[in-house]
């Protein structure tokens, strides 16, 4: 059994957060789903909603790195884990919902959606990285990989990229001229770069007055 | 002459189901009668398509395994709109279109016309008898539905303003009000809305202006008080709230297609062998159904419209 004592009440508190974060909507689309209030086109709802959640809730996890370095709340790094798992249930649920409530394991019209147009692919890639981050999330992969486990999971940055791409192409409109329903994907794309850019050494140097610690980065303790 | 491809249906008292029954497909289809649906919208396919349906119903390129044709649900068709000047969620449209003033309401008819005029509802529903018209909608962003519009051709309005010689095309335009409509001042999109129909599309008898649907007056989601309806398109082009018609000789600016022209053309036909540049055309989702189904050339249409783009490469002319 592993000995969690040194666990603080702050990083209890993450976690809880962390876990209502990502549990809460899926008890709300539950529930939706039970009670057909998805709306008249029930399958884009879900798409859309899933979509949502796994891009927000991956961008969040990112986001508490550079939280936790500027605000020096050491805490909240509980809550990495958690959220990145979430975004990787959404994610697989996003891609559950096309492949077979939408397109009902139909393998003729599922290829024809994707050969030849990256939007689809790009998806399918980020939620293939996502799902190997899931699966090496554990303590076990930590120590078996070692340095390595910190290079794979950097491509955690590759994903959102991916991800934001395909959200990009799902849209209407144009997206050099900014013409078109673009709001929520240069919305996310904008958060992005700037967690992108906190992740910068020289940025943070710039930034390292606000710190008081000088914390190396290193993975999550659990 | 070539014979009209389908019946007009006027409304008779004796067929109107009562509105409440609508609510629900089932309820509707016990109501009016499958059959009667059936043969309404068989009569718009051509006599050697496929095999017939479960309901005995022929669809143009239906298979014997495609289901038919059921009218959306009044419900779905009002409730599911895109209407940009409003918000780009569709299921809020019809709360944010409540305030939309559609009376009076004036269709400035211009352009290369021997006879101008301003057209007010009133002169437009005294002057042009209203007919039903059951078409298939398809939304360029892959879902249809099917609607009972009620509406009148678009070419008796044009043959009473008597375009010149000179007119090739005709040019519409959406009202754009910003104190009704939260999204009117959006930059991401240039309205007003403007649309657009080579002359012979706007002549051809499934183009129509519709006033109403389901036996009502078009509620302002759907584009009251009058909109146009070219069943054979994407639903972009069936442009709605219309208060200019324009005759004119170059082909005129459409929304979408001055947003991003390699992806929404001018023409915009219902193509499964046309893909957008960026997902697949091929399939389609029918509101109120599960499932995807195959989109049909034309939406269905192809005997009827096809002759208007002989000699075209429709993969070029999108």
């Amino acid at each position: 059994m592993t000995d969690r004592s040194h666990r603080s009440i702050h990083s209890q508190w993450g976690r809880t957060i962390a876990h209502l974060l990502g549990g809460v909507p899926l008890i709300l689309l539950g529930w939706q789903l039970v009670q057909g209030r998805l709306g008249f086109n029930p399958v884009e709802s879900v798409l859309r909603w899933t979509g949502r959640l796994a891009l927000g809730l991956l961008l969040l996890s990112l986001s508490v790195t550079p939280i936790r370095k500027i605000f020096k709340i050491s805490a909240i790094s509980a809550m990495r884990k958690p959220l990145g798992l979430y975004a990787a249930l959404y994610a697989f649920i996003h891609f559950s919902v096309f492949a077979l409530w939408d397109y009902q394991l139909n393998i003729r019209q599922i290829y024809l959606e994707i050969s030849n147009k990256p939007f689809i692919l790009l998806g399918m890639i980020a939620l293939l990285i996502l799902l190997v981050l899931a699966a090496t999330s554990f303590r076990f992969w930590q120590r078996k990989l070692g340095r390595k486990w910190v290079w794979l999971h950097r491509s955690v940055y590759a994903a959102a990229l991916l991800v934001i791409l395909h959200y990009l192409l799902a849209v209407k409109g144009d997206l050099f001229s900014l013409q078109g329903a673009y709001t929520a994907p240069l919305i996310a794309a904008g958060i992005l770069l700037l967690l992108l850019i906190l992740r910068i050494p020289a940025i943070q140097q710039c930034l390292r007055p606000t710190f008081t610690q000088q914390e190396p980065d290193q993975p999550a303790s659990d | 002459m070539k014979e009209k491809p389908y019946r007009s249906v006027p409304l008779k008292p004796g067929e109107i189901t009562p509105k409440h029954l609508y609510s629900t497909r089932r309820q509707f289809m016990k109501q009016i009668g499958v059959v009667g649906l059936g043969a309404l919208l068989a009569s718009c396919a051509p006599a050697n398509s496929g095999d017939p349906g479960a309901l005995g119903m022929v669809l143009p390129g239906a298979s014997g395994e495609d289901p038919a044709d059921v009218l959306t649900a009044y419900e779905a068709v009002t409730g599911y709109c895109n209407f940009y000047e409003f918000t780009t969620n569709k299921e809020t449209v019809d709360e944010l279109a409540q305030d939309f003033v559609t009376q009076p309401w004036s269709v400035q008819v211009d352009g290369l016309v021997d006879r101008p005029k301003a057209y007010s509802m009133e002169d437009i529903l005294a002057k042009f008898t209203q007919e039903e018209r059951i078409y298939r909608m398809r939304c360029v962003e892959g879902w249809s539905m099917v609607i009972p519009w009620t509406g009148f051709p678009l070419r008796q309005l044009l043959e009473e303003v008597q375009p010149t010689s000179d007119a090739r095309y005709v040019a519409f335009e959406t009202a754009l009000v910003p104190d009704q409509m939260d999204g009117a001042r959006s930059r991401m999109f240039p309205f007003p809305y403007t649309e657009g129909l080579r002359l012979d599309e706007a002549l051809h008898d499934l183009t129509i202006l519709a006033t109403g649907l389901y036996d009502e007056p078009l509620p302002p989601q759907n584009g009251a008080p009058i909109r146009l309806v070219v069943p054979w398109k994407y639903g972009f082009k069936s442009i709605k709230s219309i208060v200019r018609i324009s005759l004119v000789a170059e082909q005129p600016p459409t929304l979408w297609n001055t947003i991003a022209p390699n992806e929404y053309g001018f023409y915009a036909n219902v193509n499964p062998a046309v893909d957008h540049p960026r997902w697949s055309q091929a399939t389609e989702r029918r509101i109120g159904e599960s499932g995807r189904r195959d989109t049909l050339l034309m939406n269905g249409y192809a005997e009827e419209v096809m002759p208007l783009y002989e000699g075209m490469d429709l993969t070029v002319d999108f």
